[in-house]
């Protein structure tokens, strides 16, 4: 397989078949669903612990109503992180790498809590666009920083996820060639370039998990300034 | 929910109030006529497969013993590598380095961390588990707990007797004191009156005793007559100097 750097990025297709909903709900079939048992296996425990650790780390900042958001807000977490990680595993697809798919996510998500704000809490909503104490000639200007800023935010959740990924997987692949290029040339060369690229996968791991928890954050936290 | 249950019921229990004939249909339903599938479960075996290099199952090598012997899934694993390798059906790109170092990542990852995880899952487990038992237990000792003091009651309700007797003896005893006293208030009473009438006779007695020296005296004085009276003084009198004269003699 000769691959150039961005055929790992391109949407998977076998025989003009797209594949990418396979490639989406994949990570789905290595969650165990849980049993009717009262004590489970060990896959199983530990899931439902993550779970719950993480559904509880979203929920405690939010009131009740906030709370018919956890099965989503937690569905996604679980979502990003597994797509993220799997993405590292060599010759696989991710799909959070796509912008399309990353908009698709944060733009619904993120309109739901404003006009959950703009219809429940109108005046509450709105008045999160002037922070408090600001000086009455900044007044403007402030308001029109603030809604930009407020319009953008899915735009920003998107792109921040994708471009952090495709970065990562890019920065791997270029990396990766260097040492194999240089493997026969200058091979000390190439044994730093493998630390490099050792050190740089520990970091695309944390990457992984950290965009993914990033994401789901900032979207309860425009929950919370809005319901 | 009453509506549709109801009309199908029969008349006696269309009789019936909705509410009352909603809860006979309940109780009336056969339970549990049939073996539940879904208790009890097969319990969990305790380990799982065994696999051999974290990826074959050990089920694969005894697979292969009998005809290759030990070596024979490594040479065919060796050579199936050596085999994709030579005829270029994988291609040694950048991609093989870069999964050689997540693979490296990986199995440092588990190698280091594996256990605790394991661990970790078995204590969440075993907490669980406490739990419930130390609940289980809590209420066999507090049954325990009520059972002695059940038999302390049962012990104490055959000393019984002996409290109904202190008790009778009590109010005996309040009866005859109270019977003694209204003894006594009566003798108290009957006395008093007694005194009064022994009174009333002294009173009378004295009375008349007085009247008497009274009158006596009266009529004594009324009969000494003048003449008696001088002569009776001057008899004095001559007495008293009678009497002076021996005085004197006397001192």
């Amino acid at each position: 397989m000769n691959l150039n750097f961005f055929d790992q990025f391109s949407s998977p297709s076998l025989l003009g078949i797209p594949l990418i909903l396979i490639a989406m709900m994949f990570p789905a079939l290595l969650l165990p669903s849980p049993g009717n048992r009262w004590i489970n296996n060990r896959l199983s425990t530990l899931q439902l612990w993550f779970i719950n650790l993480i559904t509880k780390q979203l929920m405690i900042p939010l009131d009740k109503k906030g709370h018919k958001w956890a099965l989503i807000l937690t569905s996604l977490m679980m979502f990003l992180l597994l797509t993220n990680l799997l993405g590292l595993l060599p010759y696989t697809f991710t799909p959070t790498t796509q912008l399309s798919m990353n908009l698709a996510l944060a733009f619904p998500l993120w309109l739901a809590t404003l006009l959950t704000g703009l219809r429940n809490q109108p005046s509450v909503s709105l008045g999160h666009l002037l922070p408090e104490g600001t000086p009455t000639l900044l007044i403007p200007a402030l308001i029109l920083i603030e809604t930009t800023s407020l319009l953008i935010r899915p735009l920003a959740l998107g792109v921040r996820l994708t471009a952090n990924l495709t970065a990562g997987h890019l920065l791997i692949q270029l990396i990766s060639t260097a040492t194999t290029t240089l493997m026969t040339t200058m091979p000390v060369v190439s044994l730093l370039t493998l630390a490099v690229l050792l050190l740089l996968t520990i970091l695309e791991v944390a990457v992984a998990m950290i965009q993914a928890y990033v994401f789901v954050l900032l979207l309860s936290l425009y929950l919370q300034e809005n319901i | 929910l009453t509506r549709s249950l109801v009309p199908s019921a029969p008349a006696a229990l269309r009789a019936l109030p909705p509410p009352v004939a909603v809860g006979v249909l309940h109780t009336t339903r056969p339970l549990h006529t049939t073996q539940q599938s879904l208790a009890p479960l097969p319990p969990l075996p305790e380990k799982g497969g065994e696999v051999r290099h974290g990826l074959i199952p050990e089920e694969f090598f005894q697979f292969l013993y009998p005809k290759t012997g030990v070596t024979g899934p490594y040479m065919l694993g060796t050579g199936l590598l050596l085999y994709f390798l030579s005829k270029e059906i994988y291609v040694i790109n950048h991609e093989t380095v870069a999964a050689a170092c997540i693979l490296t990542v990986i199995i440092y990852g588990i190698k280091k961390f594996g256990a605790d995880v394991a661990a970790f899952a078995d204590k969440l487990n075993e907490e669980k588990m406490a739990a419930a038992v130390a609940m289980k237990n809590e209420a066999i000792q507090t049954l325990q707990t009520a059972i002695e003091e059940e038999k302390k009651e049962q012990w104490r309700v055959e000393g019984r007797s002996f409290l109904f007797d202190a008790k009778r003896n009590n109010i005996a005893m309040l009866l005859e004191t109270n019977y003694r006293e209204r003894l006594l208030m009566v003798y108290n009473e009957v006395k008093k009156r007694l005194d009064y009438q022994v009174a009333m006779q002294n009173l009378r007695r004295q009375k008349e005793q007085e009247h008497m020296i009274q009158w006596v005296e009266k009529n004594v004085v009324q009969s000494i007559t003048p003449q008696q009276q001088k002569e009776s003084i001057a008899k004095c009198i001559l007495d008293l100097k009678a009497l002076s004269k021996s005085a004197h003699a006397a001192v």
